[in-house]
């Protein structure tokens, strides 16, 4: 992995993948939206099948956006960090969730029974970096003289695939549904908690460096190597091409229900990936570098300076640079704990084409998150509805999401977004979320 | 109205399905990284330059005799040496190691065989052997006893019984007799030979002489060794010793002014020879760099000679060594000034002479190990002051890595010069950089040599007193470093000059050092 392209991964991640669905809870006759709960189905519908889904949800913290990243010269974009990297807080997280659907199934048995399986991968992480780390990827070390850099990060990479098979059942208005999620591993990397210290300091002097390193992760299948020869910090990656099927396994459950309570109430409620955990077997690694490590340049004995008596080498002195990090990779089993969600909603039918509701979600685990949402919701036409979130998250209390469904036939199309700002000025704004897929309902 | 809400909301939707799909791809698949320049520092290498190392890599040049003496108070002694002289006894006086002695008569003398001047009273044989030859040309066997009056052995006469044949046609010869702790004593150089033979009526003869005169006996003498001599020595010179001192740190080729403080000129005697022993100094002059005789003058020697300490025999001090150390320095000569003109080398000889005094009560002794050595060295105490005291060294260089690097990204270069100085010495340097054809590819300094250390206070005896540091910042152009980076030697020249200019004398200790360390900035595209 290239220094721009670590830095990439640290600032626009946020590009990459969504979890809070606080729309699609508010659409339960999405085929999809039974991916926030197992007691959704469509109504009145026999067979489901759901076609490649796309959700993403994202943020930086603090003000950054992709506009401080990106700038425009002869006609051509560049990604200059400068600007960026000023912005940033002493220290700074990433967060990103991804899940692609790739295919679903549901068929509806009786009145009472119905039955669902389906395939995704989810993507899930959480970065917490210092400022000082791409500050000193980006510019050197030079600008850094005589201060001690803190660059160590903490990491938490998931990427898994997640087999589930589900019933749901319904006792007159209330329906209950549960999913039992057969999980593979793809790749994982999760710093420990316990090790996540990095420092560097160049010397004023003649610019000895000093790393003191008290650093650990856990990797499956992403780091293979650290090559840190040369000027940069270099970090060979395994490949990330997700297998279905891998030695990492686990499982988690999804359980939730769905209450018409009037014709015109309905609330529902939902637990998800509870009880979710992955051990990682394959390819599994514990990498820790631990120690004070000082590089001094080359000592010359003044003897041979004086007597003229040896050559003065400089090359087996700067390869000592190579091995500065000095990380024990050390074969060891590791597990993981998905964060457990959790999804409420409440929605009132004033009449057919208008519709309010409210939804609630909550993540709990090492990365938590909470959002509140109302929305409203118009059906000009049977078969195509517009809807608008106002919510509340950590990050913001001016959220306005906003929904789009067509339902042509026995086809049903969405794109959605918790926060529509974000997604027409994505260069604005230091957080994204967005999800778009289809369905065919028979 | 129905159908104008259904257009409205189907453009909306492709609107929002192009835009977002529009800006994804834009934004993350038609971007480069932008051009930015990041700056590296690492250090380069550090070295620890002690004095005494740099001293002894002077000394090393040349004598292996020379050597560097640590004071207790650190100070350093450069001491220059000359051979060392040694005489033995036996070198000079040699007598009765091998003869044959003719006895025509039954009581023969014979004189000592000794150098002029000698006269030996007493010889204690350590080895050797004597044969008897007799020519018996009676015609009767004859039996007898030969005797050396001045030749005993715990207080007996040496005696030799023989029984000798009649020889009328050759002589008869004796098994050598082993003489091995005799002593011969004698007041006048004389030895008395006698011999009592008798035929065979027990009459006492004398063998008759052969044809023309000869005498019919002789004693023979083999490699005879004495342990000890004792008598008089008279006047005799000899040479001792003639050899020459290579100052090599005056030797350079190279410019600059040295001056050292209270230099000195040492001579050690060392002397079991039981006599009086005088040396005459007949060469002692210190040479220049352009041939130049020196000579040096000293009030320690009086018509340039000197009495050398000796063991006494009327003192009981047979066996014993007695020194004698000259020096001459800037309070009884004029070493001081013959070194304001950096002299190269001291030549010098050296004669021996006994009893110069001629005294004829002088008793005196010579042991087999009696020896007299003479050593002269030039003592430099490391105190004085140089100006502009120029040299140099060639290293060779690799510079691994770097000299693979690919400098097309490098924008500028900038090393990083630190010496912390512990000496009492300034130093100007310049370092030319050769290829392998030793060819000067580049400099370090653009426009001849910097000042990169400047010197440690020093106290009012010239010792360093402090550090001092000093930083050089040395920036290079992409051109010329592409150039230095491949060198394979570097030239290094330095040229050192004392505290406040080279004008005060200071001390050199063995402690001081100095630090030379250096650092490396890059600048560079990514």
């Amino acid at each position: 992995m290239r220094l721009s392209t670590l830095l990439l991964f640290l600032f626009l991640c946020f590009d990459l993948s969504a979890q809070q669905e606080l729309m699609l809870q508010s659409a339960p006759e999405l085929w999809h939206s039974n991916a926030t709960n197992p007691a959704f189905f469509p109504q009145e519908k026999r067979l489901v099948i759901g076609l490649p889904a796309y959700a993403l949800d994202a943020a930086h913290s603090g003000d950054l956006t992709l506009n401080d990243v990106y700038a425009k010269r002869n006609g051509i974009r560049y990604i200059d960090f400068s600007e960026a990297i000023n912005k940033l807080d002493p220290e700074n997280t990433v967060h990103f969730d991804q899940r692609i659907e790739t295919v679903s199934i549901g068929l509806r048995l009786s009145k009472k029974w119905a039955l669902q399986a389906g395939h995704a991968n989810r993507f899930t992480g959480a970065v917490t970096y210092p400022k000082d780390l791409p500050a000193l990827l980006w510019n050197g070390n030079a600008p850094y003289i005589g201060k001690t850099l803190n660059i160590g990060p903490k990491i938490a990479l998931f990427n898994w695939n997640e087999w589930s098979v589900g019933a749901m059942r319904s006792f007159g208005n209330l329906t209950i549904g549960a999913k039992l999620k057969f999980l593979t591993g793809v790749s994982a990397l999760e710093s420990d908690e316990n090790h996540h210290k990095a420092e560097i300091y160049t010397n004023p002097d003649i610019y000895q460096l000093t790393l003191n390193t008290d650093y650990a992760f856990n990797s499956s299948s992403i780091i293979s190597a650290f090559d840190t020869a040369g000027y940069g910090f270099r970090v060979s990656l395994g490949s990330l091409n997700g297998k279905a099927f891998t030695a990492n396994t686990g499982i988690a459950y999804d359980f939730g229900f769905n209450w018409q309570l009037t014709k015109r109430i309905r609330v529902s409620a939902s637990v998800l990936d509870w009880k979710g955990k992955i051990n990682w077997t394959e390819n599994a690694n514990y990498y820790k570098s631990n120690g004070t490590y000082e590089y001094e340049g080359a000592v010359f004995p003044g003897t041979d300076i004086i007597n003229g008596g040896d050559s003065l080498d400089f090359d087996s002195k700067i390869d000592t640079l190579n091995d500065i990090f000095k990380f024990v990779k050390t074969p060891k089993e590791f597990s993981t704990s998905l964060p457990t969600r959790y999804y409420a909603s409440f929605s009132f039918m004033l009449n057919a084409r208008w519709t309010f509701g409210a939804s609630f979600y909550k993540q709990s685990g090492a990365q938590t998150h909470s959002a509140l949402g109302f929305s409203a919701r118009w059906s000009p036409i049977k078969w195509a509805t517009i809807a608008a979130m106002y919510s509340v998250d950590d990050r913001s209390v001016a959220n306005i999401g906003m929904q789009f469904i067509l339902k042509p036939g026995p086809f049903q199309l969405y794109l959605m977004s918790d926060n529509l700002a974000n997604v027409f000025t994505p260069r604005n704004t230091p957080a994204l979320n967005i999800r778009a897929g289809a369905s065919l309902v028979f | 109205m129905r159908v104008k809400t259904v257009l409205v909301f189907v453009i909306a939707f492709f609107f929002f399905f192009c835009f977002f799909s529009a800006c994804t791809r834009e934004d993350l698949e038609q971007v480069e990284i932008s051009d930015h320049t990041a700056e590296f520092a690492f250090p380069l290498f550090s070295t620890d330059l002690l004095m005494k190392d740099l001293m002894l890599n002077i000394l090393n040049d040349t004598l292996s005799g020379d050597t560097l003496y640590i004071n207790p108070d650190n100070s350093m002694t450069l001491i220059y040496t000359g051979d060392v002289a040694e005489k033995k006894a036996t070198d000079i006086f040699n007598f009765l190691e091998n003869g044959l002695v003719p006895i025509p008569d039954s009581v023969s003398t014979s004189p000592i065989q000794a150098p002029d001047g000698v006269t030996v009273t007493r010889a204690d044989i350590k080895s050797g052997t004597i044969t008897l030859i007799i020519y018996n040309n009676t015609p009767d066997t004859v039996s007898g006893i030969f005797e050396i009056t001045q030749m005993s052995a715990n207080g007996v006469i040496f005696k030799y019984p023989f029984t000798v044949p009649p020889t009328p046609s050759t002589v008869w010869i004796s098994p050598p007799i082993d003489l091995s702790g005799n002593i011969l004593l004698s007041g006048s150089n004389i030895l008395e030979f006698k011999y009592y033979a008798y035929n065979k009526e027990g009459v006492r003869i004398e063998f008759p002489s052969i044809n023309g005169g000869f005498a019919p006996v002789f004693v023979s003498f083999q490699n005879l060794t004495f342990s000890y001599l004792q008598g008089y020595w008279g006047y005799s010179s000899y040479p001792l010793t003639r050899d020459t001192i290579e100052i090599d740190l005056n030797q350079t080729n190279l410019d600059g002014n040295v001056k050292v403080k209270n230099p000195k000129v040492t001579m050690r005697i060392s002397n079991s020879w039981g006599f009086p022993t005088r040396g005459k100094i007949k060469y002692l002059s210190f040479i220049g760099k352009d041939g130049t005789e020196y000579k040096l003058n000293s009030t320690i020697f009086v018509d340039d000679a000197v009495d050398f300490a000796f063991p006494d025999f009327t003192k009981d001090e047979v066996g014993q060594t007695k020194y004698t150390y000259l020096k001459m320095d800037e309070t009884n000569s004029n070493i001081a000034e013959i070194f304001n003109a950096q002299p190269t080398r001291l030549v010098y000889e050296v004669e021996g002479i006994s009893n110069a005094n001629l005294d004829p009560n002088v008793i005196g002794f010579l042991t087999d190990s009696s020896t007299i050595k003479l050593s002269v060295g030039v003592e430099l105490l490391l105190e004085g002051s140089a100006d502009n005291f120029q040299t140099d060294q060639t290293l060779d260089l690799d510079f691994g890595t770097y000299s693979a690097l690919d400098t097309t990204e490098i924008e500028a270069v900038e090393f990083k010069l630190v010496t912390e100085n512990q000496t009492a010495i300034s130093a100007a340097v310049q370092i030319f950089f050769l290829d392998e054809n030793e060819n000067k590819v580049d400099s370090l300094f653009v426009g001849g040599p910097q000042f990169i250390m400047n010197a440690a206070p020093v106290n009012a005896q010239g010792i360093v007193s402090g550090v001092t540091r000093k930083e050089n910042f040395i920036p290079m152009t992409v051109a010329r470093f592409e150039r230095v980076r491949t060198t394979k030697k570097a030239v290094l020249q330095a040229a050192f000059t004392t505290a406040d200019g080279g004008q005060i004398p200071v001390k050199l200790l063995a402690t001081d050092q100095v630090v030379i360390k250096m650092g490396l900035k890059v600048k560079t595209r990514l």
